[in-house]
């Protein structure tokens, strides 16, 4: 056999590279066509199930399924917008020196993006912008639900029937070692060894209310996150394990590395860059929370906008995590998740997230952004869950906020 | 006066729905009231029917029968005011109603002496008391103070108390260890007091808690005065205590004893409290040290002191009897850590009672009778040190093929280990209410499973309780919350009683198995 493989192998040589540069050309049509049909959408475009093959690459597959199905919308300008410029002053101050250490942590980071130019060839693309989204401007603090009318995060969860549960609460973010805008910049003293201090309290229904979590995520890329939980009817605070990630938060569909799109351990994942491209969202949701039909996660009378994404590849090191492969499609200006889909453990579309923002007003004036509305749909199960997180950056909270004695004072209604 | 007792809790319904409707109200105060109401005041709250099925129809052992067939009715409304940063306020009043029960009354009248029925609104709340009325007030950045009648918990148990003792537990809730039938929140009492903690060090969880209740709550004795351990912070509301099989009888002709009671002040309600605690994290572990001075926490550990006998009417004997440790002190700690490898959170109590004092006799008694005066002990009294701990496993587990639908959903389980034990033990301590012997080591074991079926509109939760010597129960329950309105529950509760001997920590209500619907809306 050997021979024969051997003689054959030259006409099979060129065979093969006849056969790849036609697959090189085919490739850069289709890629070609992707972009002319992305370059084709412009501003007051109707997308619907008779033009659905336009949008395609640029949602989900889940959203495209439904585009074919009847769901329509309206291409809108896109949004420009820039990071503050204190996270701009400290990621050219401080970027220089950040690097990547032999486990894929972070070494030498202090403030600002960590790694503001990426190169896709770079092997380390991948983990480098994952840690761009880790690192993401979020404001030195904030609190989620602060932007709507009532002050909270509203949270549905619907069923594949279209009945719906209501819940609120309002969550509070401290980020101690990397402040750029608030005093002490940039560390908090005695907080050096933490990335992240999370209060989140219910507020709704009354049951629930007066229910919080406490939560320390660590520098130190080995030490799980700290949980404790706060149960108003006993009054006392629990402890809680963080190692089962996967374990989902029902009534909604996320889990905890669900949150903020992808809310694990940077180290605990492998990542690979697969590429760029443009994705649909929305900057500036016109209504919060979007409107939409009873029972369903869509929003309506909502226009989109493309923007320019890097798309991520999330595959875990261990090898019992409940998802083989997340795909992230990462805003190239914010380094925001626009888009996540999750695949369950047999390889089939399990999850798919979208998030809508709005622009925020600063207390120093500047305009960023914040969240607005999103969605998370199990397309297995067909429940999802709709959440308006608005957020309030840099409120100036004290550390002594975030610490287990608050708890103790979180009132009935979820008030402290 | 039953009819001015119904008058009274429907004014009281009225006044709730005046309140609940705040949006009229405000309307006519103008528009800074109305900004206020609308951005600062909230209202929440609930209804609930309980209603009760004894499956075992009452035990002819006790004189009087449970509340095991009950109906009872409670609205609870809330507000919060949220005036600023720095103080909060929240207040809430609960009104309850619930019917006397003609067994009740018969198993009263039937008991030997007779007993006058319980008062028809003996289970009802109608006072305009708030329940809780609670002011948060943060002076400086570190300190805070929540100044007002409230809650107080302390330890890190579920189900079972053990450092949880500063507010009392309202006794009128029979079944013990029910942790799916009432929760916490429902049976403890809340207490005026102060609570002030100063946060030393944010970074650590370091903080220093001060607590302080003077008790300014009055005497609620709400049950006839000749239960030995009756009223409101009982065990047993009702006279249910054997003491005749303990000590008849000693000088009368007929075997009675008739206990006279003399419990002098401070009560239970109307006592200090005094506490303090360190909070502190080291690594992982986080733990807590403090003190406890007030009143004797467990309506099972009272312990009464036989001041003497005299003849009563009828050839019946009086035991005089006085309440001893209406006090106590406990050197308290507890702690929590993650075992992450094992995916476990592990967390403990522990209680030391110096020179506790417990109730002795000699078993058996003369002739007759189950126990008698310890020679060694004339008043009945010993104190000795005693420790009591517990040990708790919380685990989420994936049961995948138990969640089919959703095979990422936990299961979350929840062991517990408890164990008391008397240093320089004695033969013949016992518990004053039971007269049972107590052993210098006494352990009971609690594990509990709960998980979420069908996007969590299906609620399991199973509470299960034993006792090594042979003593155990049940408390199982299904929640069922509709995907189309969180405000509503509908829970199915059993709970079963076993062992040999009911009056023994789980066993205390033997044959008193019963199932509960409760039905629930929030506001």
């Amino acid at each position: 056999m050997k021979p024969i493989v051997k003689s054959a192998a030259p006409t099979f040589s060129r065979n093969m590279t006849y056969g790849l540069i036609l697959y090189v050309i085919l490739c850069s049509l289709l890629s070609f066509r992707a972009d002319a049909a992305e370059a084709d959408l412009k501003p007051g475009d109707t997308i619907g199930p008779h033009n659905w093959e336009r949008v395609k690459g640029m949602v989900g597959d889940n959203l495209l399924d439904r585009i074919k199905q009847g769901y329509s919308f309206k291409i809108k300008e896109p949004t420009r917008y820039d990071v503050p410029r204190e996270y701009a002053e400290a990621t050219r101050k401080y970027s220089g020196k950040v690097r990547l250490g032999a486990d894929g942590e972070l070494l030498n980071y202090v403030a600002g993006r960590p790694f503001p130019q990426i190169e896709p060839r770079d092997p380390q693309a991948g983990q480098k912008v994952a840690w761009n989204f880790y690192w993401r401007w979020r404001g030195d603090d904030y609190k989620a639900g602060g932007g709507t009318e009532i002050g909270k995060v509203i949270r549905y969860a619907i069923e594949k029937d279209g009945s719906e549960r209501r819940a609120d609460f309002v969550a509070y973010f401290l980020f101690p070692r990397t402040r750029v805008t608030l005093d002490p910049k940039p560390v908090i003293p005695g907080y050096e060894h933490i990335d992240s201090l999370q209060l989140r309290i219910d507020s709704y229904p009354r049951d629930s209310s007066g229910t919080a979590t406490f939560e320390i995520r660590y520098a130190d890329p080995k030490r799980p996150d700290d949980l404790y939980l706060y149960i108003p009817s006993l009054r006392r605070i629990r402890r809680a394990t963080t190692t089962q990630r996967c374990q989902t938060l029902a009534p909604s569909e996320f889990n905890l590395d669900d949150i903020n799109f992808f809310n694990g351990k940077i180290t605990d994942f492998n990542y690979r860059l697969l590429g760029e491209k443009k994705a649909l969202t929305n900057y500036t949701q016109k209504n919060v929370p979007y409107q939409r039909k009873q029972g369903d996660y869509l929003p309506i009378d909502e226009m989109w906008e493309i923007q320019d994404v890097y798309v991520l590849e999330i595959t875990p090191k261990d090898p019992s995590y409940c998802t083989p492969k997340k795909i992230l499609w990462i805003d190239k200006v914010a380094y925001e998740a626009t888009w996540g889909m999750t695949w369950d453990r047999k390889g089939d579309y399990w999850k798919e997230l979208a998030l809508f923002r709005i622009p925020a007003k600063l207390p120093d004036g500047q305009v960023a952004w914040q969240e607005g509305t999103g969605y998370i749909v199990n397309v297995q199960n067909g429940r999802s869950s709709v959440l308006t997180t608005t957020r309030l950056y840099n409120q100036g909270f004290s550390p002594s906020l975030f610490t287990l004695d608050t708890m103790l004072r979180i009132m009935r209604g979820g008030t402290i | 006066m039953r009819f001015r007792r119904m008058i009274s809790f429907l004014d009281n319904l009225l006044i709730i729905f005046l309140m609940a409707a705040p949006a009229q109200a405000y309307s006519i105060l103008g528009e800074e009231w109305e900004k206020f109401f609308k951005e600062r005041v909230t209202f929440a709250g609930f209804i609930e029917n309980t209603t009760g099925l004894s499956v075992a129809a009452g035990d002819s052992k006790f004189s009087t029968s449970n509340r095991f067939i009950m109906n009872r009715f409670v609205i609870q409304p809330e507000f919060n005011f949220d005036f600023d940063e720095r103080v909060k306020l929240f207040i809430s009043w609960r009104f309850v109603k619930e019917p006397r029960y003609n067994k009740e009354a018969k198993d009263r009248r039937r008991n030997s002496p007779s007993l006058q029925p319980l008062d028809n609104t003996f289970y009802d709340e109608d006072s305009f008391k708030p329940w809780e009325m609670v002011w948060d007030v943060h002076p400086i950045d570190r300190l805070s103070l929540r100044i007002g009648r409230q809650f107080i918990s302390w330890g890190e148990t579920d189900g079972l108390r053990l450092l949880d003792v500063i507010n009392p537990q309202d006794g009128t809730f029979s079944p013990p260890a029910a942790a799916n039938l009432f929760s916490l929140d429902e049976t403890r009492i809340p207490l005026w007091g102060l609570r002030a903690s100063y946060r030393l060090v944010p970074a650590s969880n370091t903080a220093l808690e001060f607590i302080a209740m003077p008790g300014y709550d009055g005497r609620k004795k709400r049950v006839d005065e000749s239960a030995p351990t009756a009223g409101r912070w009982a065990p047993h509301p009702e006279t249910r205590i054997p003491l005749g099989r303990l000590f008849a009888n000693p000088i009368g002709a007929a075997p009675v004893v008739i206990p006279s009671i003399s419990r002098e002040f401070p009560d239970a309600g109307d006592n200090w409290r005094l506490g303090g605690r360190v909070i502190h994290s080291i690594g992982k572990l986080n733990f807590g040290l403090g003190y406890i001075w007030g009143f004797n926490p467990q309506p099972g550990d009272l312990t009464f002191k036989l001041l003497g006998t005299s003849l009563g009417p009828g050839g019946t004997t009086i035991a005089r009897l006085r309440l001893f440790n209406d006090r106590t002190s406990i050197f308290a700690g507890h702690f929590n850590y993650p075992l992450e490898e094992l995916k476990t959170a592990l967390k403990g109590e522990i209680a030391l009672y110096p020179s506790k004092p417990f109730n002795i006799s000699k078993y058996p008694g003369s002739p007759g009778l189950k126990a008698g005066p310890d020679p060694r002990h004339p008043d009945g009294i010993t104190e000795k040190n005693t420790l009591r701990y517990s040990l708790g496993f919380d685990r989420p587990t994936y049961i995948p093929f138990l969640q089919p639908e959703d095979p990422w959903r936990v299961f979350n389980f929840s062991f517990q280990i408890f164990q008391s034990i008397i240093f320089d033990h004695e033969d013949g301590i016992r518990a004053f209410s039971t007269a049972e012997k107590i052993k210098q080591v006494s352990t009971s074991l609690t594990f509990r499973v709960s998980t979420g079926y069908f996007g969590d509109t299906v609620l399991p939760d199973v509470f299960v309780g034993y006792d090594p010597e042979g003593y155990w129960l049940a408390n199982p329950a299904i929640t069922y919350v509709p995907p189309w309105n969180e405000k509503m529950r509908l829970s199915l509760i059993a709970a079963l009683y076993g062992g040999r001997n009911k009056f023994k920590s789980f066993g205390s209500f033997d044959e008193k198995d019963s199932i509960f619907l409760k039905m629930r809306y929030q506001f």
